[in-house]
């Protein structure tokens, strides 16, 4: 089907399929997971974290009821492959402004996880005639505190088992074959290759896009009030990699943004709590959650 | 032949207990377990080192680590350039400053001019693409860093070399609007540039530019294959082959009187491959960028350290890794190393490393040029097509 900007949607999506599609976007193609069939409820965007979204996440098929899913990978992720000199922040927020060039309809809710939640942020800051709606999912990306206050936890200069305890409200509650921060600690003689591949590739990546400054835009606080479209800022209430502090202070930031925390659950509450989470973004998506600011 | 002395300047005085607990040695441990006051004996005792090398005839090869037990040389262009004011007939190698780490090689070569200068050209500079726990210290992103690398080498290749006022340089990873270093270097075109390198595609690009090539521990098989890489793509480039004097291995090193007292003093040099290189995982195997992708389940499972499973003085002997044992005997593993790696020019000799005390090092130095030295001038050519043969058959 074809769409604005020369950027194409290939494939049919399939409610219930966890085969990948390809989604082009000017020059890049992406590897796109889609899911749900609501159309005319919108498209919901999923801009994921420091791994694409995995397709078996419980998640997925909760959220689907309230629009189509599509979740590209970033390029250096997953399938998608990533050009040479494709590598800053920059280039991801160009490229998901092409991918909403690429999206069928007009209303698309942006759903950004942790790193895709610093993303989402910046995109929403440009703004684009689709984007109708923003969630952010324990983001990083703003620099909040003093020059000796770490924000956000060091992603790859923190021992793995840290990051693993800091992460999850329970590491021990981690779905076998889904990872989040602090993946390293699953690393075992049971892992598959594949998985680890692709682990180190996603890793790879992120590293290349976000070692330094790490994990945030010194300039993205200072322009978070361009935000135009209702926004919904989720938090899970054990993250301590970025806490929920820093949560309600970036909210803070974002004109008539609603903050909401997820109990027993960690940086990535959308893995942890998947039916607390999908509640929580139902009740923004159907409009009951929204402060109704003037804007 | 032509040997060289590189001492790392270790710092082995953290009590075990701490070293035991810490989970790495470089990068976070507290430097409450540096004292000064060792570290200024060190640094007396390694400059005196290199002031007797400079008397015996033994070149001097600096380099640098950061935040660590293992390397005491936290920036190469300072501790060159004081060798170069200690010393005055030697060569001075600094291999050398962390060109990935730094932000601006421009630095990096009005330095490296300053210490030419100073040294009346007795300068020769040294890459190495660094990693691992030097990537955390310094804050320099791990990925891409050959990249980085090679940008750094041309930028202060081109720095070097330019005398008619200011140039611009505007790469992928370096920016500079106006360069123009004061002093330019004392050897013209340019001081020798050496790197240090295992990574066959790298000794290719090495051999085209015409670069030394050390390899660091490589032993005979991975040495041979290195200097064949960078031979064949001379070959290839239609460039003339490359002399001796463009091929370098680092091994451990022990001259002492007796075959005994080389083998027991050279076993102290272990410390080197166990306690100093303790690192997190984090900071390893795990650390983006330290492997490609599609090896990280055999790194990931087997750990991703380089250290060789066996220890023991004579395996590393055998190895290629190691010289060690009285004049005749040593004079004979390097002169056995220079033909089955099918030529050499230029031995760098780890001596003052791990527990080796400052007076067994000058021992050392002092057998090595009176007595392993003279041994290794006017040897016959390698026959290339003997070696070539006998290398194969040690693969296979």
């Amino acid at each position: 089907m074809g769409s604005a900007a020369g950027a194409v949607v290939t494939s049919v999506p399939d409610a219930a399929s966890t085969v990948p599609h390809r989604l082009h976007a000017g020059p890049l193609e992406l590897e796109v997971l889609r899911r749900g069939l609501r159309r005319e409820a919108g498209t919901l965007l999923l801009v994921h974290g420091i791994n694409p979204i995995p397709p078996r996440a419980p998640f997925l098929n909760l959220l689907a009821r309230h629009g189509e899913i599509v979740a590209p990978s970033h390029p250096g992720f997953g399938n998608s492959p990533r050009p040479a000199d494709f590598d800053t922040m920059y280039d991801l927020v160009h490229l998901y402004l092409s991918v909403l060039d690429a999206l069928p309809g007009g209303r698309v809710t942006m759903v950004g996880f942790s790193f895709g939640g610093w993303i989402a942020a910046e995109v929403a800051v440009i703004g684009h005639r689709k984007l109708d709606r923003l969630v952010l999912v324990d983001p990083v990306g703003v620099k909040l505190g003093g020059r000796e206050e770490r924000d956000i936890v060091h992603f790859f200069n923190t021992a793995p088992e840290e990051l693993n305890r800091r992460a999850w409200r329970d590491p021990a509650r981690r779905p076998s074959g889904i990872y989040g921060l602090g993946w390293h600690a699953a690393v075992d003689e049971a892992m598959p290759d594949a998985d680890m591949i692709a682990l180190a590739r996603n890793w790879d990546a992120l590293c290349l896009y976000a070692w330094r400054p790490h994990m945030y835009n010194p300039q993205l606080k200072g322009w978070l009030h361009r935000i135009a479209v209702p926004t919904l800022v989720v938090w899970g209430e054990s993250d301590r990699i970025v806490t929920p502090d820093y949560g309600r202070a970036y909210s803070a930031l974002i004109p008539g943004a609603r903050f909401e925390t997820i109990a027993e659950a960690g940086h990535h509450p959308e893995l942890e709590q998947p039916h607390a989470f999908a509640d929580c973004l139902a009740r923004f998506l159907d409009g009951r959650g929204q402060q109704g600011q003037p804007r | 032949m032509e040997l060289w002395n590189h001492c790392e300047n270790p710092y082995p005085f953290v009590p075990n207990e701490v070293l035991e607990q810490a989970p790495s040695v470089r990068a976070s441990l507290p430097n409450k377990y540096c004292d000064p006051k060792i570290a200024a004996r060190l640094y007396d005792e390694v400059f005196d080192e290199y002031r007797l090398c400079d008397d015996l005839g033994l070149h001097i090869v600096t380099n640098e680590h950061h935040s660590g037990i293992n390397n005491l040389w936290a920036a190469s262009p300072v501790i060159t350039g004081i060798v170069a004011r200690l010393t005055r007939k030697v060569r001075i190698l600094s291999l050398g400053t962390l060109i990935t780490v730094r932000p601006d090689p421009v630095r990096v070569a009005e330095e490296y001019a300053t210490i030419d200068v100073l040294s009346r050209g007795r300068l020769e500079i040294g890459f190495v693409k660094s990693g691992a726990t030097e990537m955390v210290s310094g804050d320099a992103n791990p990925m891409r860093i050959r990249e980085r690398e090679w940008e750094a080498i041309d930028l202060i290749e081109k720095t070097l070399t330019t005398h008619d006022g200011p140039f611009s340089w505007e790469g992928k990873f370096f920016i500079h609007p106006h360069v123009n270093i004061w002093p330019r270097p004392y050897q013209q075109p340019r001081p020798e540039f050496w790197a240090a390198t295992s990574d066959f595609p790298t000794c290719a690009e090495l051999g085209r530019r015409g670069i030394v090539n050390t390899l660091l521990f490589g032993g005979y098989d991975r040495t041979r294959q290195a200097f064949d890489a960078y031979k064949k793509a001379r070959a290839e480039a239609g460039l003339p082959a490359p002399g001796e004097d463009r091929f370098s291995s680092m091994a451990f090193a022990y001259v002492g009187d007796t075959d005994e007292e080389g083998l027991r003093i050279g076993q102290k040099i272990a410390w080197f491959l166990t306690v100093s290189i303790k690192s997190a995982p984090q900071f390893s195997k795990f650390q983006p960028g330290a492997v490609a992708p599609e090896m990280a389940p055999k790194a990931w499972r087997g750990g991703a350290s380089k250290r060789p499973s066996n220890l023991d003085a004579e395996v590393l002997i055998g190895q290629g890794q190691m010289f060690a044992g009285n004049p005749d005997t040593v004079a004979k593993q390097i002169t056995e190393f220079r033909r089955r790696v099918g030529g050499i020019r230029h031995i760098i000799m780890m001596t003052r490393q791990g527990l080796v005390t400052h007076e067994e090092a000058e021992k050392s130095f002092t057998r090595a040029a009176r007595e392993v030295l003279p041994q290794l001038q006017d040897l016959p050519p390698i026959d290339d097509e003997e070696t070539a043969w006998e290398a194969r058959r040690a693969r296979s």
